[in-house]
């Protein structure tokens, strides 16, 4: 039956326009009110127009892209339920949705709209229409309750591409309060490139089915039937060449098998109608609304409205860049304009228009730092104070407030406008009954910004005398960490933001940052010990990581609803244990879990090399059956790998015969730290367990329970703590079972278990004889081998300057202490300004503490503060106490050049350096006439304007040495042209200066810079 | 370049202002070899050779023969080869190149005859020039240091060839010179406590090409 019908235009009074109306604030976006519920909408950038499938008004808006209103309607066939135009533009087709009761097959069409032309015709389904898209080859699929149509929009042909086990969508009449796509439950989009259709059916159904339509092929993949918890609503969006697809809260693979859930929203809770997603393929973007616990939508109805919230995330691994807050909630269908500028979204009111291209235009507020880190120390008195700018990415001047809820804790000014920079003081004495560090949000507010900043960690450290360890400040919330003792560096697994951390192991300094899937959770490395293993709790692959090259290698897909928790390499099999929850599919076939479901677990054998997994039919004679805390630790030797389960069952893998041979429940219940020796010990919880897993002895609780162990030989280290707020602790056990030796207080408290992680590793070392690694509150703690050696006092041998060892040093230049135990660790700071206390080690000039750059047991490097000339004393406090004075001399300049630079195998260079090349100057890249020279020295002395000692030399304007220096080359002026601290850099100075014709050729050519009455020549090789 | 064009010019106007008499002129190829010298480093000790790596030659020239055995050539020379060291199995090298100037006499067999035999002795200048590109750190740097810079030195040629007559205005000549100059120690330069075999340098070139007698 084909009916005609014609365009019909209505008057604008008829719909609504609402402007945004924020629920609580400012908000981003344009509301459009269509007085009725959208199904489904169409972006047609052609005429500048959006099409709304007005579902319950059985007509098409027609709205506006110039000024988003609704210009006309077009009257079609009751309940259009799905929209799609052809991708030339010409055709715009309606699939109504008549799946009435009593059943009434007149009611199941398709409109096809001819937007060319105006002229319209509607064609009769055999089954409710529940879908449309269209291809790139000009046909459009079809999808009905129980098969996939090709419709020929030119012909009016329908070719049914195969069926499947009937769907059973919502039948109306529907219960009140019912939004369309909660009917439907089927939602379906082409990619890009129009090749690919995804889809969902029977969304949060037993019959919910996943579905890929290759128009290439003219095939639909076997659909995946999945349980999905919480339910996946019916919205999907396809990236450009249909690859993957976001189907609700997951991104899916397109390869139907192994690691299909490439990541999903981590924290996702039961919503009947709030979702949307738009998948930005150029600029790696998905934009999407998903209820989580800080968003639950279990309406309507709703007891509480909450803010509706659009996330600006990583395509990749769903990673949160922003948040931006949204006028309404998003009900269905969203999209993206070319270019990605704006977005458009099916809302409760009918369209939501968001401008996400020129979201710089509109104020938002970010902090300058995740955490503030303040540490009390053996120089401390009196309040301590650290900066925190406040700023808009788009360069907007926006009012913010912050405000904190702790007495001892003070933010000055606690409101302004950005860019502002405030200072966050705490008093010590407010936290003087505290052992370890309180973690205390900043919360930052605005009644103008669109986003919602994040919270600013504020953490207090007040570790007492007897306390001891470093802390290395990691903001967020780290999973894992684990020290490399062969290439020196620490690995830190940070959840929240999805990122493998990698630190250098000498100076703890941030080396590496690699992104991960989603919600990392466990590490261990490959059994060549080259190959780190990422387990994940919300991706069903395992990262590969070549920790030569830190770089990704690969990843391996897990079997269909397996996300691996925690994966561990033996000598025969590397092993996995992931959550999994298969389960039979009501329309056949393989069927899993996609979402947050717990468990339970199952052992996956997986291939880090071939990047293949399969599940282990048993575990030896046993069921391979674990519950969803199940955690594996390698033993160091690969001969063994411990399974431990939260219900109290422990196995044990032996690699020698590879099976699993001993499986035992002598506890009802087991947490915390989980390690295997190389000897046949074993560490769950606080129990030791033999080499058959018999419990064989227990740990001293009485400083708190076990939350890590690290085998050293045949015995250990454990860390232990009370309270997340107090100290932890460290005991030394050199041999299993044993009474604990040495028990020493560390600074900070080891972290509880994060999400997926029961079992804790907490501490792991270095190579022997440096530094133990803990995680802790903060981050992770540095803990020196000799933690518990006797302190002494430190003692001070000499001082000089830091550039070349000289004794000439001034004011603000910077300076090496050498001397002997003048700190446990060694430690470098990237921190800006300086800190003046370091891993539990200060120094004062003339009772002054000064800004701190390293400290080492035999040298600390420093910047002297600018008000220090002539005869100073200089002290360091330590644990062990305070150092008797050492006197030295500053004078008012002391230019000196730095002899660090390196080039090649080449150390020791001055920092001389050729603008033409940007290298130093060294007898292979000699000096010639009319080379631009920047020199780089320190102790030139006061500047204009002054900088505080421990800040960088600012840009803006440069700060100018008071005493403008001379420089020659073989006796011949260079010509200076800027003389004053070094932008960016503390206590660091810069010369530019010109190199003129004639100056004398040499391979030993004096380069002499003189400042006041003090000069410092160098030698540099000068040819023509 | 430059210095090519200055002295096809020379040798052009040379050419025209003799043309009364017996002249020559022509244009030659060939490659250049110039035996490495060794270098002993004492940071860390060590031992190395160095010098230029072989490559291409061109020059022109324009001569006059004096009397019957006697003749004269003035003739310019373009001498390509990266200057370079090695050491065990190790090397470095560094765009170079070398002009070169010079005035030989010529003692040659009869003139009139189709075949004539002649040895060549002479001297002029030699301009040695690194080319390559500067970095802070060159591989095997503790014997030397391969330098961009402009060196001129003194040269002495000697040298001896064939000459056929294929017409009464055509040569055809096939020839070979050492060029020998002190080592450019500008452009390569020894290290900090190393030293160099030799300070002499010698330059072998077999060259063959055309003449022009007019």
């Amino acid at each position: 039956m084909r009916l005609k019908g014609c365009l019909v235009a209505i008057g604008l009074g008829a719909v609504l326009l609402t402007a945004s109306a924020p629920l609580d604030g400012a908000s981003f976006g344009t509301v459009v009110s269509i007085g009725g519920q959208a199904s489904d909408i169409v972006l047609d950038q052609m005429r500048g127009v959006v099409y709304v499938a007005n579902f319950t008004a059985n007509r098409i808006d027609v709205v506006s892209t110039a000024d988003n209103t609704i210009h006309s309607s077009m009257n079609v066939a009751p309940q259009p339920g799905a929209l799609a135009m052809s991708m030339d533009g010409h055709y715009l087709l309606a699939a109504h949705y008549g799946n009435w009761s009593p059943t009434d097959p007149q009611r199941n069409l398709i409109t096809l709209i001819d937007l060319t032309s105006g002229a319209r015709q509607t064609f009769i389904m055999g089954a409710a229409p529940l879908g449309v898209a269209f291809l790139a080859n000009g046909q459009a699929l079809i999808v009905t309750t129980s098969s996939f149509v090709l419709f020929n929009p030119a012909s009016g042909g329908m070719q049914t591409v195969t069926t499947f086990a009937a769907l059973a969508p919502l039948a109306l009449p529907a219960p009140s309060a019912t939004f369309p796509q909660q009917i439907t439950e089927t939602a379906l989009t082409a990619s890009g490139d129009g090749n690919t259709v995804w889809g969902l059916g029977g969304a949060g159904t037993a019959s919910e089915i996943v579905f890929q339509y290759s128009a290439v092929l003219n095939q639909v993949a076997p659909p995946l039937a999945v349980q999905s918890i919480p339910p996946l609503l019916p919205r999907v969006s396809v990236n450009a060449d249909g690859s993957r697809a976001m189907i609700g809260y997951a991104v899916f693979g397109s390869n139907f098998g192994s690691g299909v859930v490439l990541a999903q929203y981590p924290d996702p809770v039961i919503s009947l109608n709030i979702a949307g997603s738009a998948i930005d393929s150029a600029n790696g973007i998905i934009y999407a609304q998903i209820p989580d616990t800080a968003y639950p939508a279990t309406g309507p109805p709703f007891t509480a409205r909450n803010i509706p919230v659009l996330y600006v995330m990583d395509a990749a691994n769903l990673k949160i860049r922003e948040r931006l807050t949204l006028p309404e909630d998003m009900v269905g269908r969203a999209v993206l304009s070319n270019f990605g500028q704006t977005l458009y979204a099916v809302s409760e009111s009918g369209l939501m228009v968001l401008p996400v291209g020129a979201v710089n235009q509109y104020p938002r507020l970010v902090a300058s730092q995740e955490d503030v880190l303040i540490q009390t120390n053996v120089c401390g008195n009196g309040v301590l104070s650290q900066p925190l700018t406040i700023a808009d990415p788009g360069g907007n001047h926006t009012a913010f407030s912050i405000s904190v809820s702790q007495a001892g804790v003070t933010v000055t000014p606690s409101s302004g406008v950005t860019p502002a920079t405030v200072q966050v003081s705490v008093n010590p004495a407010a936290f003087q009954n505290q052992a370890g560090t309180a973690s205390i949000p900043l919360v930052i507010t605005s009644q103008t910004a669109v986003n919602q900043p994040q919270h600013v960690r504020l953490l207090v450290s007040n570790p007492g005398s007897n306390q001891r360890g470093t802390i290395v400040n990691v903001p967020g919330r780290v999973s894992d960490i684990m020290a490399d003792p062969v290439r020196n560096l620490v690995y830190v697994l940070r959840q929240d933001t999805d990122q493998l951390l990698v630190y250098d192991g000498t100076t703890y300094a941030l080396t590496a940052t690699l992104p991960t899937a989603t919600t990392p959770t466990r590490m261990n490395f490959a059994i060549d010990g080259q190959h780190l293993l990422v387990g994940h709790e919300n991706a069903q692959v395992i990262d590969v990581f070549d920790m030569n090259t830190l770089r990704q290698s690969g990843a391996i897909g897990l079997p269909f609803g397996h996300y691996a928790r925690s994966v561990a390499a033996s000598n025969a099999s590397t092993l996995a244990v992931a959550r999994n929850g298969t389960a039979s599919s009501a329309s056949g076939g393989a069927s899993a879990w996609v979402g947050v479901l717990p468990g339970p677990s199952e052992v996956d054998r997986v291939d880090p090399v071939n990047l293949v997994s399969a599940t282990l039919p048993a575990l030896g004679v046993w069921q391979n059956q674990l519950s969803a805390d199940a955690t594996l630790a390698p033993a160091p030797n690969g001969a063994t790998i411990l399974l431990a389960d939260s219900n109290g069952n422990i196995m044990l893998y032996a690699a020698t015969g590879d099976t699993f041979v001993a499986s035992r429940r002598d506890f009802s219940v087991l947490q915390g730290a989980i390690a295997a020796s190389s000897y046949g010990s074993y560490i769950v919880g606080d129990n030791v367990l033999n080499g058959s897993v018999v419990p064989a002895g227990v740990l001293d609780t009485s400083v708190g329970a076990t939350a890590g162990f690290a085998f050293v030989n045949q015995g250990g280290f454990r860390l232990s703590g009370a309270s997340a707020s107090g100290p932890g602790a460290m005991e030394n056990l050199p041999a299993l079972p044993s009474a604990a030796v040495r028990p020493t207080l560390v600074v900070e408290s080891p972290v509880t278990p994060g999400v997926g992680n029961v079992f804790t590793r907490a501490i792991s070392p270095l190579a022997v004889g440096t530094n133990l690694i803990a995680q802790t509150t903060s981050g992770f703690t540095v803990v020196a081998w000799s933690y518990d050696a006797v302190v002494t006092l430190p003692t001070i041998s000499s001082v000089v300057n830091a550039a070349n060892g000289g004794q000439a040093v001034a004011p603000g230049g910077l300076i090496s202490i050498m001397g002997q135990q003048m700190s446990l660790v060694t430690l470098a700071t990237s921190q800006i300004p300086l800190p003046t206390a370091l891993a539990q080690s200060c120094v004062k000039v003339n009772g002054t503490p000064v800004p701190l750059l390293l400290v080492s047991n035999q040298q600390i490097n420093a910047q002297l503060p600018y008000n220090v000339t002539g005869n100073a004393a200089l002290t360091i406090m330590t644990p062990g106490g305070e150092s008797d004075s050492f006197y030295f001399t500053v004078s008012a300049t002391a230019p000196t050049v730095f002899m660090s630079g390196t080039a090649g195998p080449l150390t020791g260079l001055a920092a001389v350096v050729r603008w033409n090349n940007g290298e130093l100057v060294t007898p292979t890249n000699p000096i010639h006439a009319n080379d631009w020279l920047e020199i780089y020295l320190t102790g030139m002395g006061a500047t204009t304007p002054a900088v505080p000692a421990g800040q960088p030399g600012p840009s803006n304007p440069f700060a100018v040495a008071q005493a403008l220096p001379s420089v020659t080359l073989g006796g011949h002026a260079l010509t200076v042209s800027y003389a004053g601290m070094a932008p960016g850099e503390v206590g660091v100075y810069q010369i530019d200066a010109l190199v003129p014709p004639g100056v004398p050729t040499g391979i030993n050519v004096p380069l002499e810079i003189s400042q006041g009455d003090v000069s410092t020549p160098i030698s540099e090789r000068v040819v023509n | 370049m430059k210095t090519i064009g200055n002295a096809i010019l020379l040798l052009t106007a040379l050419a025209a202002g003799g043309s009364a008499q017996d002249w020559e002129f022509g244009i030659d190829g060939g490659y250049s070899i110039a035996p490495a010298i060794s270098v002993t480093a004492t940071q860390p000790a060590g031992t190395a050779t160095t010098g230029f790596a072989p490559g291409a030659a061109f020059s022109v020239y324009v001569g006059e023969n004096k009397s019957r055995f006697v003749g004269g050539e003035l003739r310019y020379s373009y001498i390509m080869g990266d200057a370079r060291i090695n050491s065990g199995g190790a090397s470095t090298t560094f765009g170079a190149v070398a002009n070169e100037v010079h005035y030989d006499l010529i003692f040659h067999t009869s003139s009139k005859a189709r075949v004539q035999l002649f040895v060549a002795l002479g001297g002029g200048v030699k301009i040695f020039e690194g080319t390559g590109v500067e970095a802070a750190y060159q591989p095997l740097m503790q014997y030397a240091y391969l330098t961009k810079t402009r060196e001129v030195k003194p040269m002495g040629s000697v040298g001896a060839g064939i000459k056929f007559l294929l017409s009464k205005r055509l040569v055809f000549r096939i020839e070979g010179r050492d060029y020998i100059s002190p080592f450019p120690t500008e452009v390569i330069t020894p290290a900090l406590g190393a030293t160099f075999s030799r300070s002499i340098m010698h330059n072998f070139v077999p060259m063959a090409g055309f003449g022009f007698r007019f």
